[in-house]
């Protein structure tokens, strides 16, 4: 029998449907991957199936968690189920901690809330909880605090309060999106052994397939609060039998068709030795001010329509280097030099050559500005040369087709597009003075799966068309493997690896480089293993 | 165009939807009307004095009575909504001029020694009593209206610099400043062009409470002698003067000190539903 089976749960709030029919069921020792784009309703499955759902939200269908109706339960037993028959991993480990706590305090709090026991045995209790989730006692003592750790470690005390109690379903929505890919390897490691030894039901909440293909048995595609697909995990994918899941599919694993004849040449970008210090506050009251070097004697180039890939785990310098590139963030030593010409951030002649697209599709636009303005922000650098009026207009209607985008578009507002139609825009703003190179920060992370595969197919002919070079910053190495040639591997603000991206990847020389591979989730690898 | 007309009507319906906001804008624009009403009419010349009607109570021809010089305190009290008004909008606006720049700036120059002489300028303003510095500036300077402005308006310079400053500060980290600075633009321009608009509303929302508490400050002043001078009549030199007279003729404490309240609670309550109705988090769903 299952563990929890869910059937015909709808989920209305006010008026608007937010899940329809949604059935599916966990077997103890086993993982459910529940994927789908954002919006699909997947984290409100979750939401419904804990009682958790926003104000004014309407469930009905039926929860049966060994026999027992979730959805029938008052809040009051809600809160002795959650926690002790349900445990709850969230996205982020950096807001699910309370800093002014020990980790320790933390796990206890779990068991104290929801057993007897004294204070000082809840807490023996979380250590075994926090030893279970690979924090050890010696290495990791329960009186530390959240800042102590790294962002795996946190999420590991998560994991260590969500199944302190042993709870028969545990449910993790995002799980390891905040993580680097080899701590994200680790921490799918930790929640594999905890299903196989321990014989809790999983369900893992994730828009990764490869993630979701290497951990889950069984697996529920959603789109639009509705499951499309399901099935045992291997079986999904090898048949491949609902469109949907073959489009995800393939938009996952989309390599966009690139010309090779035409990169190459003088080199639009020479990074030499570049180091990049921050000032770090004194020890003593009027002591020197420390420095942490952040970019470490880096040296690289970039030719004309090349596209050279960076990657590196967080805090590894990428972005610092990035910002050094683009004349935000003055260098210590060495030299960047774009086109020719040395980079100074008062020459707009040198900087009007790089433009830069960032992550956050919804960050990056001014609110109160319309589309005309902020795609023509960069015609700044261009002096007095700017084109106005009619022109400029017309240069703005040009960069949106280019994007494909409307003509018309120019006239709203940002928050009438869509994720991808801002990083559409974002793209625009970055062309319209026609750059040589375009630095493209973690562009597509933020994005859903077939609108990444679109932007990159857009990235690829735009490189193609204009000969313009992309120097793309990524933690995600399916995408850099996608769409670059070169690809420079960084640690420790060091770049300990560079070659051709096709080489790097079939037989990495570094360890590190070596690590970064094995971590990456994979489908092919998934699926063959 | 499209979006600007689908996004007022939005405004509108949430702005006629809080009660803070209506009853706040009433009542704002009864003492706005009065004083614009006493520039073109009032029942009496305010200065008028005629003895033997004085200290009437409630009447016919003189709707709030007579002074103890026999002048009309309906006349007085109009006149008067024109003087605190004129104080605390030069005040205010003193304020906003200097201190919002000096926001800006500070948090374009973020961390650097700059930032810490204008934060510490301000600190130095705001350590000392308000009314305290205003009696000192009267008492070099001499009474007067001009004088309580300026003495009004020096300390709504830190108020604004720190809330500007601040509002300011979390708009630096954001990713479309980002990009106006890889457009080459300095921060001066992007303080202007991005930064302004985006705390705009915060801004508004500060004006009106510092506004009530500006109306205050010239009631206060005037109330111990240092606003306005005679015969410009002001609401509080109107209370100062009725004080010996409470048990003779109560009214003429009560009308000026009603004047006063209202004008300041419903500048607060305007304040608080400007607040409600920009804060998009905050929706229509509050009353």
């Amino acid at each position: 029998m299952s563990l929890l089976s869910v059937s015909g749960l709808n989920v209305t709030i006010g008026a608007t449907p937010i899940l329809r029919d949604v059935s599916l069921s966990v077997e103890p020792g086993r993982v459910l991957g529940v994927i789908g784009e954002s919006g699909a309703g997947k984290s409100m499955t979750a939401l419904a199936i804990m009682g958790l759902l926003p104000a004014g939200a309407r469930a009905d269908g039926a929860a049966i968690l060994e026999g027992a109706d979730l959805l029938g339960k008052s809040e009051r037993e809600m809160c002795t189920i959650r926690g002790r028959d349900i445990g709850m991993v969230f996205q982020e480990p950096a807001t699910a901690l309370d800093p002014l706590q020990t980790i320790g305090q933390q796990v206890a709090e779990t068991i104290l809330v929801h057993t007897g026991a004294s204070r000082r045995d809840a807490l023996v209790e979380a250590d075994r909880a926090l030893a279970r989730a690979g924090l050890s006692q010696e290495h990791f003592p329960r009186d530390r605090f959240p800042h102590d750790l790294s962002g795996g470690q946190r999420q590991r005390v998560v994991i260590a309060s969500a199944i302190a109690l042993r709870p028969k379903l545990l449910i993790a929505d995002e799980p390891t999106t905040a993580l680097d890919v080899t701590t994200q390897a680790r921490v799918i490691a930790l929640f594999r052994s905890l299903v196989d030894e321990e014989g809790m039901g999983l369900i893992f909440i994730t828009h990764d397939l490869a993630l979701v293909t290497g951990l889950a048995d069984d697996i529920a595609v959603m789109r639009s609060g509705e499951i499309v697909d399901g099935g045992a995990t291997r079986e999904v994918f090898r048949s491949l039998a609902h469109p949907y899941t073959r489009q995800l599919f393939e938009a996952s694993s989309h390599v966009p068709v690139r010309d090779p004849a035409l990169r190459g040449g003088a080199p639009v970008l020479e990074v030499t030795d570049v180091a990049r210090d921050y000032l770090r506050p004194p020890r003593r009251v009027f002591g020197p001010p420390g420095a942490f070097r952040a970019v470490d004697g880096v040296s690289f180039s970039i030719g004309r329509g090349e596209n050279v890939g960076l990657v590196g785990e967080s805090g590894s310098g990428k972005s610092t280097l990035a910002r050094a590139i683009l004349g935000l963030d003055r260098v210590q030593a060495g030299s960047i030099v774009i086109d020719g010409t040395a980079l100074d951030d008062s020459d707009r002649a040198t900087r009007r050559k790089v433009q830069a697209v960032f992550q956050d599709p919804y960050g990056s636009f001014d609110p109160r500005q319309r589309v005309d303005t902020l795609v023509t922000e960069p015609f700044h650098l261009l002096g007095n040369e700017a084109p106005r009026g009619a022109e400029r207009r017309q240069r703005a209607e040009a960069a949106l087709e280019t994007v494909g985008l409307n003509v018309a578009d120019v006239d709203k507002y940002i928050h009438e597009f869509s994720g991808g139609q801002r990083q559409r825009i974002a793209i625009a703003r970055a062309l319209i003075i026609e750059p040589k190179l375009i630095v493209l920060d973690e562009a597509v992370s933020a994005l859903d799966v077939s609108v990444r595969a679109q932007i990159l197919d857009l990235l690829a002919e735009l490189s193609d068309r204009l000969s313009i070079s992309y120097l793309f910053i990524s933690h995600d190495l399916g995408v850099v493997r996608a769409i670059t040639d070169r690809v420079l591997v960084m640690k420790a603000g060091k770049i300990v690896e560079t070659g051709r991206t096709d080489k790097v990847f079939a037989s990495p020389q570094h360890p590190y480089t070596r690590e970064l591979i094995a971590a990456a989730p994979s489908l092919s690898r998934a699926l063959a293993g | 165009m499209e979006a600007m007309v689908s996004r007022s009507p939005g405004l509108w319906q949430r702005a006629l939807r809080s009660r803070s906001f209506v009853i706040g804008a009433v009542l704002t624009s009864i003492i706005v009307l009065a004083a614009a009403l006493s520039l073109v009419w009032t029942p009496y010349n305010y200065a008028a004095q005629d003895i033997p009607h004085r200290l009437m109570g409630l009447t016919a021809e003189h709707w709030f009575g007579t002074d103890q010089y026999g002048r009309d305190v309906f006349s007085q009290i109009l006149v008067g909504a024109r003087t605190s008004i004129v104080v605390a909008l030069i005040a205010v606006g003193i304020g906003i001029l200097i201190g919002t720049p000096l926001g800006l700036w500070a948090a374009a120059k973020r961390g650097t020694l700059l930032d810490e002489v204008i934060l510490r300028a301000n600190d130095l303003v705001f350590a000392f009593p308000a009314l305290l510095i205003a009696v000192l500036i009267t008492a070099v300077f001499g009474p007067g209206a001009i004088n309580a402005i300026i003495a009004i308006g020096i300390f709504n310079i830190p108020v604004f610099a720190r809330l500007t400053r601040a509002a300011a500060l979390s708009l630096w980290t954001a990713d479309f400043i980002l990009a106006a600075r890889v457009a080459g633009k300095n921060a001066s321009r992007i303080s202007v062009e991005h930064i302004l608009p985006n705390i705009l509303n915060t801004l508004v929302v500060q004006s009106t409470i510092q506004f009530s508490l500006g109306i205050l400050a010239e009631a206060a002043l005037a109330y111990v002698g240092l606003g306005a001078q005679p015969p410009i009549p002001s609401w509080g030199k109107m209370l100062a003067d009725s004080q010996t007279l409470v048990g003779l003729a109560p009214q003429l404490a009560l009308i000026p000190g009603l004047a006063i309240v209202l004008t300041v609670l419903g500048l607060n309550l305007l304040g608080d539903g400007l607040r409600d109705i920009f804060d998009p988090r905050l929706g229509g769903s509050r009353r």
